[in-house]
């Protein structure tokens, strides 16, 4: 017993003695991520350690730490409180909830850090969002789709989980766009919760229930699974849909020739908004106030398209990647800066 | 006896035995005192009086969900809805204080209502497990999906905010004090008061043999369904705690908590088979997994070990838990 204690303690020492030998920072960013479940979310962080390393070209140590697991809430909660415990300059925050973290954000600009969320957007006016317009996303891709039907067909729609907020700037997205045509008549939409097999499921009801529509409005990882179904049914010719980002999609893409577009959400935003972070560190003041956005505190990075015209340039940049990579883009250093006076 | 067959260590696992029995939490305080000496080692910022009242506030509602399944625990029944219930407490304080427009009255109204709902909550699993002498493990199960269900028919999607009034009080400070070191103070006073209540022993009595008990005169069911009422409403108070610290409402924001409960409850020394246990135990076992799951990440451990890490550490203080416990009580 007593044997297993002080081996415990001294593994325990160990780790420690590792985390502490990397001193003498400029700056320590703390990354925190609440769920774990896909692999855009591992590429998202791995991507913002790369990029604080590419600080120490310009002369500039940036320490990360990362707070990535399944957490609820009040677990990230948890996360955003231990980040201000151990003193970091900055917190980069992809969150579980658009509204919960108004109080603790409050407690970290308090402690003098600065707080960015990414991917998703929070209410906190303590806070900054730096990511993608989430309904802008969903504008572009709609918008395509519109112009590969000429305006005029029968749309149906496939969304990820009801009530989500993400999803529900998407669906106000392309339901927006679509108004503006009068010829394209969305004829259903239904819910497949981000799911590849879901997503699959139900474009073979929908084509099972509507043999006659020419596009399809689907999200993400679903894309996959949608057009899957439509290549079952031998109508890859026909049916224009929206695609997704990973490797194994495009090269699907590629090699039937799809007649789709893909709106790009890249996981590159958090090694952006990191990049963002350090220039506001240094007291560098931005060109445009962060104030776009529902909540009056975003500063929006541009959304990259994949059509026809470009899939193959895309495919190529994802050579030799493993299937799950999803097809990224970040602001570089330099990019960022110009968005600084 | 040990004692009689070695009266040379006998004296002292004597005292010892006595001691564990007498406070069942005494191994979970030690480990919890273990942690914080090491959080203190790792990043010593976290002893620090801000971080110690930011622990406080964000496990106030673990502690408190952790003391409701306990009472249930104790008598030899379980709950697998206190997350449901505390979020559909949640979403209804929340709704019901926009409703009425966020002023202090609406408040206070609110909180009124959110017990009342934990309360029914606790008594709907009390009559469906105690008196319709359903398994306690699958009927909480399946009530918990009903009462998830009800919260998302309150409020159908997360983010609805809390009135700043509420939240600005949780998170403030009273004379110069936290606000949560007052419901901390407050909590343990609860608990003192209901150890020496004569339902914590019924409870205990009904867990340890709830057929000597019955045949001792003891209303049985009518002592379950009170320990689920208990339950149901100290998942409201936890239910407070959750939109004090999030300020907003979310109809699935306790689910994750449920399980959490449970281990706090074991960790904190009380069996799963009822008869024994303390409440106070239940509060410092979910101490020790939030200060397990920001040691984890003081230590260092890289991102994609720390789900897996946190729960090693756990199983750990489990094992530990329970190897001194048994080893004082044998």
């Amino acid at each position: 017993m007593r044997k297993w204690t002080a081996y415990a303690l001294t593994s325990v020492a160990a780790l420690g003695l590792s985390a502490g030998l990397a001193a003498a920072q400029d700056y320590t960013i703390g990354l925190s991520n609440g769920w774990v479940g896909s692999e855009w979310r591992t590429q998202m962080i791995d991507e913002a350690q790369a990029a604080a390393e590419a600080w120490s070209e310009r002369g500039v140590d940036v320490e990360v730490l990362v707070q990535s697991a399944n957490v609820d809430v009040p677990g990230q909660i948890a996360h955003v409180r231990n980040f201000i415990s151990q003193g970091v300059d900055a917190i980069i925050i992809n969150p579980n909830s658009p509204t919960a973290f108004d109080p603790v954000f409050a407690q970290a600009k308090e402690a003098g850090i600065l707080v960015i969320s990414t991917d998703a957007e929070v209410s906190s006016p303590d806070a900054m969002y730096v990511g993608i317009d989430q309904k802008g996303w969903a504008e572009a891709s709609a918008k395509w789709l519109a112009e590969a039907l000429e305006g005029k067909g029968k749309v149906v729609a496939i969304n990820g989980v009801a009530g989500h907020p993400a999803n529900q700037m998407r669906v106000a997205g392309y339901q927006e766009v679509f108004s503006g045509y009068p010829d394209i008549e969305i004829v259903n939409e239904v819910n497949a919760n981000w799911d590849q097999a879901q997503g699959q499921q139900a474009m073979q009801n929908l084509l099972a229930t509507y043999p006659d529509i020419d596009g399809v409005w689907v999200q993400d990882g679903m894309a996959a699974g949608a057009w899957r179904s439509i290549m079952d049914a031998e109508k890859t010719g026909e049916i224009a849909a929206t695609g997704e980002i990973r490797k194994d999609f495009i090269d699907l893409w590629v090699e039937n020739d799809f007649t789709s577009g893909a709106s790009v959400n890249p996981p590159g935003v958090m090694a952006s908004a990191l990049n963002v972070a350090v220039f506001l560190l240094q007291g560098r003041e931005l060109a445009e106030p962060a104030d776009a956005g529902q909540y009056g505190n975003a500063l929006y990075l541009p959304i990259p398209f994949i059509d026809g015209g470009n899939v193959e340039e895309a495919a190529a940049e994802l050579d030799g990647k493993p299937g799950y990579y999803s097809y990224t883009s970040q602001l570089s250093i330099d990019e960022a800066e110009e968005l600084f006076k | 006896m040990a004692s009689v067959s070695s009266p040379v260590h006998g004296a002292a696992p004597g005292r010892l035995k006595r001691l564990f029995e007498r406070y069942p939490f005494l191994p979970a305080l030690v480990i919890l005192v273990v942690l914080l000496a090491l959080n203190g080692v790792f990043a010593p910022n976290s002893l620090s009086f801000r971080a110690l009242t930011g622990l406080l506030s964000t496990y106030l509602a673990l502690m408190l969900l952790s003391v409701a399944q306990a009472y249930v625990v104790f008598a030899s029944d379980i709950d697998l809805s206190v997350g449901a219930i505390a979020s559909l407490v949640n979403v209804t304080i929340i709704v019901v204080m926009q409703q009425l427009g966020g002023g202090v009255p609406s408040v206070l109204l609110a909180l009124a209502v959110g017990l009342a709902v934990g309360l029914a909550c606790g008594l709907a699993n009390g009559i469906v497990v105690a008196a319709l002498r359903l398994q306690p493990i699958v009927a909480t199960f399946a009530t918990s999906i009903f009462f998830t269900g009800l919260a998302l028919y309150v409020l159908p999607v997360a983010g609805t905010p809390a009135p700043a009034v509420f939240w600005r009080t949780y998170g403030g400070r009273l004379l110069g004090v936290p606000f949560v070191v007052y419901l901390a103070l407050g909590l343990a006073l609860v608990l003192y008061l209901l150890a020496r209540s004569r339902l914590a022993t019924q409870l205990l009595a009904v867990g340890d043999d709830a057929q000597a008990a019955y045949q001792s005169g003891l209303p049985v069911t009518l002592i379950r369904i009170k320990g689920y009422a208990l339950c149901g409403l100290f998942a409201a108070l936890a239910a407070f705690c959750i939109t004090g610290d999030t300020a907003s409402g979310d109809p699935l924001v306790g689910g994750k908590m449920t399980l959490l409960s449970v281990a706090a409850v074991v960790l904190g020394g009380c069996a799963l088979s009822g008869g024994f246990g303390t409440a106070i135990g239940a509060v410092l076992g979910a101490l020790i997994i939030g200060l397990i799951n920001s040691l984890v990440f003081f230590v260092g451990t890289p991102s994609e070990w720390q789900n897996l890490v946190q729960g090693l550490a756990i199983l750990v203080a489990l094992m530990v838990g329970i190897m001194v416990s048994r080893r004082a009580r044998a």
